[in-house]
């Protein structure tokens, strides 16, 4: 989808640029900033993350699992130490732990990487190197015919390049 | 919308929240940028310490190839003294980890704003201590190369780990503590990674840095995810540091020995962990703010912040010290009581003493607001921590295997040059990585600093600075706000 990317200095300026393209419903809008900001986060208005659910199933699918292996283990070597009971929870209760925070940090990694749709192996459309400097930076996906109108918004707002990218 | 801004009131003091979180001398993105990027260029003493730490490196590594050629009676092992120096110094470096986890995601989680600048050092610190750590239980094997067994995997036998032991409980707390430490620092490290592959000139660190970076580019959809999966990893590193000191203190606390079978030595340990780790913390940045120039990112402040986390431990750890004797008074079991007394009266008495001074009184002159604000102060003081917390791992490892419950047990242990040399290789490994680390990735996290530094506004004072200096707030209604 072609689109226009404005590079902006200030914070207040690409925050009242995103606003005013939402109004005008010009397109789906990306912002790029060096560092993440509330007040960016708020004019997007994008839905929470939905990295918790993966958090949440990588912890449970954890802990089971070492609950499941302690105890499997055991009871297929039944070795009876002490008159102690072969499957033990008390001390089986720290593999289902140490394994559910093992599954559960790695599940939670696994669903930034996928809702972030990274590793990515080339830079998309729209990027700028500023933009992990000092820099924000605004694409809008657009058709041409509004390439025109959507340039003049940032413009107007204070971008300091503006230039359309397909 | 509007972006009002207002003078902070308050004049800086130092020990109000906000001043530890300021960094005055910061003004803008591109400074922050060009001044933690800067430490990346290697240096003449950067190389003379790199060239040290991989010769004690190769004399820890020489020393080991000979135990394993003729057997692990060279390392001073004499019964029953058969834990030494190596589980001493496992505990030690497990301990030593400890903070970089409290520092980058308890006081995350917090939102204690004095890690922002010293969480990244903190955090690699923890990562190269527990690799380090990870050695000293293999180096305490007869026969290390078969490590894997504690590992539950098939295999042709249908053999699997004793789940009832604790040096199986171990290998899971350490192996999850080392990766989760991991991932951690290198989920944090994405967005730096981007930042120094944007700037970089050389087209073979451009492409290697670009494949680290994962093809981050900052974007809103990154950020959200990023964020939330960065503080989900935090709460779980929370309890997974408490649990792995707590596992690690088991292994003594399940053992019927004197001093040992005792239910305060979680607590203990955790405590003693992150107490050692401040300690070790401070030994690491109050060099390397001054060498690289970063007093203004590292401020006073912060270090009186830390130092005010490390006298806090101090107590705690001199509290679990008393209760310790306190039990054993109470307890009535003679032995408990014979045990106490022998660690003070007995013939380990000096390293008992080292240890009470180093960890408790020494530390108590944190009180003093002056010397927690003064970086020599605090930076000899990290090396008498370090000595300290190494020696109760001593006092705690020694005197009680080598007075046992049967006086026939009693016996004496002594250090031999093959545990000195493995001890020195130790802090090689660690400081070879340390200092690889130092030079290659930012040592200040770039991206939490620009948090804190004002955002430039086109209705502003200055980039956020009054004319006095003082950062300036944001009113209630901010930018993207809907009220």
């Amino acid at each position: 989808m072609p689109g226009v990317i404005g590079a902006f200095r200030e914070l207040d300026s690409t925050v009242e640029a995103i606003e005013e393209l939402k109004r005008e419903k010009m397109g789906e809008v990306t912002v790029y900033s060096p560092t993440p900001r509330h007040e960016l986060e708020d004019a997007v208005g994008a839905p929470p993350s939905p990295v918790r659910m993966y958090t949440l199933i990588g912890g449970v699918l954890g802990a089971t699992f070492g609950y499941w292996i302690a105890i499997w283990a055991s009871d297929y070597w039944p070795l009876v130490v002490g008159g102690k009971p072969v499957a033990s929870w008390v001390p089986y209760t720290i593999f289902g732990f140490e394994v559910m925070v093992l599954f559960g940090a790695l599940a939670t990694v696994l669903g930034m990487f996928i809702n972030s749709r990274i590793p990515r192996l080339t830079m998309t459309v729209g990027y700028d190197a500023r933009f992990s400097g000092g820099d924000y930076g605004v694409w809008v996906e657009c058709p041409p015919e509004r390439t025109a109108d959507a340039q003049s918004l940032l413009r107007r707002h204070g971008a300091v390049e503006v230039r359309s990218e397909s | 919308m509007a972006t009002a801004l207002k003078p902070v009131n308050e004049p800086r003091r130092p020990n109000i929240a906000t001043a530890d979180v300021q960094l005055p001398a910061v003004k803008d993105y591109e400074q922050v940028d060009r001044e933690i990027m800067a430490t990346l260029h290697p240096t003449t003493a950067w190389f003379i310490g790199l060239g040290v730490a991989i010769t004690f490196l190769i004399i820890g590594a020489a020393a080991w190839i000979y135990q394993i050629y003729a057997g692990l009676g060279v390392a001073g092992y004499n019964p029953p003294v058969m834990w030494g120096v190596y589980i001493i110094t496992f505990v030690f470096w497990v301990g030593i980890g400890h903070a970089g986890t409290l520092i980058s995601a308890i006081l995350y989680l917090f939102r204690a704003g004095f890690r922002t600048t010293i969480y990244r050092c903190a955090e690699a610190m923890t990562v190269f201590a527990v690799m380090t750590a990870g050695l000293f239980p293999i180096l305490h094997l007869g026969r290390p190369w078969k490590f894997f067994w504690l590992i539950p995997y098939p295999n042709w036998r249908y053999l699997w780990p004793q789940f009832k032991s604790p040096l199986v409980w171990d290998v899971f707390a350490i192996l999850t503590y080392l990766t989760v430490s991991s991932t951690f620092l290198y989920i944090g490290l994405i967005p730096d990674i981007a930042t120094l592959r944007d700037k970089e000139k050389n087209p073979v660190r451009k492409r290697i840095l670009s494949i680290l970076s994962l093809g981050w580019r900052n974007s809103d959809r990154e950020w959200r995810h990023f964020a939330r999966a960065y503080l989900f990893l935090a709460a779980f590193s929370t309890p997974l540091v408490l649990s792995v000191h707590s596992v690690v203190s088991f292994d003594f606390a399940m053992a019927l020995t004197p001093g040992w079978h005792t239910t305060i030595f979680p607590p203990y340990f955790v405590a003693g962990a992150i107490f050692s780790g401040i300690g070790m913390v401070f030994t690491i940045i109050i060099p390397m703010r001054k060498w690289f120039n970063l007093q203004h990112y590292v401020t006073i402040n912060h270090l009186d912040a830390a130092a005010k986390l490390c006298l806090f431990t101090s107590l705690v750890v001199g509290c679990a010290y008393m209760s310790e004797w306190f039990v054993a008074w109470y307890s009535g079991i003679a032995f408990e009581k014979a045990f106490f007394a022998n660690r003070v009266w007995g013939q380990w008495w000096w390293s008992s003493v080292i240890l009470y001074t180093c960890n408790m009184v020494l530390p108590l002159t944190l009180f003093k607001q002056s010397w927690r604000r003064s970086p020599t102060w605090l930076f000899i003081l990290s090396f008498f921590i370090n000595i300290g917390m190494w020696f109760e791992r001593f006092v705690i490892v020694v005197p009680s295997l080598s007075h046992e419950f049967s006086p026939w047990q009693w016996s004496s242990y002594a250090p031999t040059w093959v545990d000195y040399a493995i001890l020195a290789g130790s802090f090689g490994w660690f400081s070879m990585w340390f200092l690889l680390f130092i030079k290659q990735l930012p040592v200040i996290a770039i991206s939490e600093v620009k948090e804190i530094i004002p955002p430039k506004l086109k209705r502003r004072h200055d980039h956020g600075i009054d004319p006095a200096g003082r950062h300036l707030e944001y009113e209630p209604t901010t930018p993207g706000e809907s009220a």
